[in-house]
């Protein structure tokens, strides 16, 4: 049965409130044509889960459809701080779960595999101050490492954005899957934006590329340059001029507004966003 | 202009790269030139089975003679394996004393060598956001050793306690770090645009290891917003040979990425 679905179709039953996990990995393959489709249906307080990310929570506070989020990295790198998770988190307008990596995957892990948490090492670190629910003490026995648990993260939704797929949504990586395979498997519904949809015949001649095998997968939608103005593995480079505008346009309420005018409200579905962008073409190779 | 000026950027790969030795494991994080820079030349030069690791992107030993973020997956190409995030984990976050040694920057670092990635001032309503930990955390407390490499050195940056502990160090001095349950480990230098720092064995406190080339130590404490050790008079930085930065130049970083930051 085919997977394959409109940007519009892949997000219905996404409710305001819900937690949503994000893929990629800082300017790599972050989820951004789903993302754009999220803030025009004007989503409401929704709890984002992201994996080190950089644009793709941002936009999303930035653009008020967040109410929580935790926070294991988010980061403009070289552009400097994420300019609305920076805002939001200095003037306490959203709340943030301080997370590091080994909380991220051991709760992911949990989640995986039906655990109702993970162990970590304790590192003695400030997270179990400000973040008591996730970082919790377990006892420890003597000659043993000090502990701490993690409660199992669980997703209602995770975005994520990959290289090609089939309709079956057999979903393949170019490039490093990060940690959108663990989120998958955390995750109640994984909704996918692919550059191109190829077919199943292409998909077994490099089946080694295939991380993502359908029963992970819900949905799956075409959204060629759907990682813009990240990159996706090989296809494309980080889009650096665009990433400097975005931070430029950050900078006042008005300037962000016409912004999210240009390229999310203004561009009603993802073929208007590539002719904005001035309609770029993918490579023609199936694979890398 | 002599043949051994360079950049900031390019001296911080210099003296890193001469303290890694051959055999080492590291692992490097996204944006990360100098500690590439650094695995690269050590390996070009002295060690060269030093085997480093893309932390977020899984690839291994990377040596393309350009700089770029080790996420990139132009790097695949050039590496000698591709692992997946979720199997790494295993040894980022959890394994005792996998990696030798991480290489990271930090907002702030105190006198115990304690970092902080997350804010400046109270958790819930800060002056300053950061980017957060990643695997900040997991890497002081569980690598052998680590090294810093701060942008800046002023009494915000080197504070006498970081705003927010979240890459221990020695945490409160002398045995404080193994009597919590830490593996033995913390910071080995600290790189500043002032000088080098390292930290007294018996009390872990940082003490002045070397000057950069102009800078005196008076200037320096007035940075510093702690007591910092001094024995004797410290000796000026040594500073890249020619050799060195040829190697650098030739081998490693073929495009200038490091040369073009700020001169040193």
């Amino acid at each position: 049965m085919s997977k394959l679905k409109t940007l519009s179709d892949a997000l219905d039953g996404i409710e305001d409130g819900a937690t949503v996990g994000l893929g990629g990995w800082i300017f790599n393959s972050q989820p951004m044509a789903l993302v754009r489709e999220l803030i025009r249906r004007k989503k409401r307080n929704l709890r984002l889960v992201p994996a080190p990310g950089s644009i793709a929570p941002d936009m999303l506070i930035g653009a008020g459809c967040v109410a929580e989020t935790g926070c294991v990295f988010i980061s403009f790198e070289q552009f400097g701080l994420a300019p609305h998770f920076r805002r939001a988190a200095e003037t306490a307008s959203i709340k943030i779960h301080e997370l590091d990596g080994p909380a991220i995957a051991g709760g992911l892990r949990a989640a995986a595999c039906d655990l109702p948490y993970g162990l970590i090492p304790d590192m003695c670190t400030d997270l179990p101050r400000v973040n008591p629910q996730t970082y919790q003490p377990v006892p420890r026995q003597p000659g043993e490492r000090a502990m701490l648990k993690v409660p199992a993260i669980h997703l209602d939704v995770l975005l994520l954005h990959a290289q090609q797929a089939d309709e079956l949504g057999n979903v393949q990586y170019f490039g490093p899957v990060f940690f959108d395979v663990l989120m998958a498997q955390a995750a109640k519904k994984v909704i996918v934006s692919v550059d191109r949809i190829v077919s199943n015949e292409t998909i077994r001649r490099d089946n080694h590329l295939t991380k993502l095998p359908s029963a992970f997968v819900h949905a799956v939608v075409e959204a060629p340059f759907g990682a813009h103005p990240t990159s996706s593995g090989g296809l494309y480079e980080a889009d650096d001029t665009h990433l400097a505008a975005y931070v430029k346009a950050s900078g006042s309420t008005e300037s962000f507004a016409t912004y999210l005018d240009t390229y999310v409200g203004g561009a009603a579905v993802h073929a208007d966003y590539c002719k904005r962008i001035g309609n770029p073409r993918l490579p023609e190779q199936a694979t890398r | 202009m002599t043949d051994t000026d360079c950049s900031m950027a390019e001296l911080h790969a210099v003296l890193l790269a001469r303290d890694l030795r051959n055999g080492e494991k590291a692992i490097v994080g996204t944006n990360s030139d100098v500690q590439v820079a650094a695995c690269n030349l050590a390996r070009a030069s002295h060690a060269p089975t030093l085997w480093w690791v893309s932390g977020p992107g899984g690839m291994i030993n990377c040596n393309e003679p350009v700089i770029r973020s080790t996420a990139r997956t132009e790097n695949i190409a050039w590496s000698e394996a591709m692992m997946d995030l979720p199997q790494m984990v295993d040894f980022i976050d959890w394994k005792l004393h996998f990696f030798d040694f991480a290489i990271l920057g930090a907002i702030q670092i105190d006198r115990y060598g304690n970092i902080n990635t997350v804010c400046v001032g109270p958790h819930d309503k800060p002056r300053l956001r950061g980017p957060g930990t990643v695997g900040i955390s997991a890497l002081t407390a569980l690598a052998r050793r680590f090294y810093v490499v701060m942008a800046r050195h002023d009494r915000g940056s080197f504070p006498e306690r970081v705003d927010f502990l979240n890459g221990p160090g020695f945490l409160d001095g002398g045995t404080s770090r193994t009597d919590r349950g830490l593996p033995e480990g913390g910071p080995k230098f600290v790189l500043s645009p002032l000088g080098v720092f390292d930290f007294e064995p018996v009390s872990k406190r940082m003490r002045v290891k070397s000057l950069n080339p102009g800078v005196a130590l008076e200037q320096v404490h007035k940075q510093t917003g702690f007591e910092l050790l001094v024995e004797e008079t410290p000796p000026v930085t040594a500073m890249p040979t020619a050799e060195e930065l040829k190697t650098l130049r030739a081998s490693v970083d073929t495009t200038g990425v490091l040369r073009e930051r700020r001169r040193a």
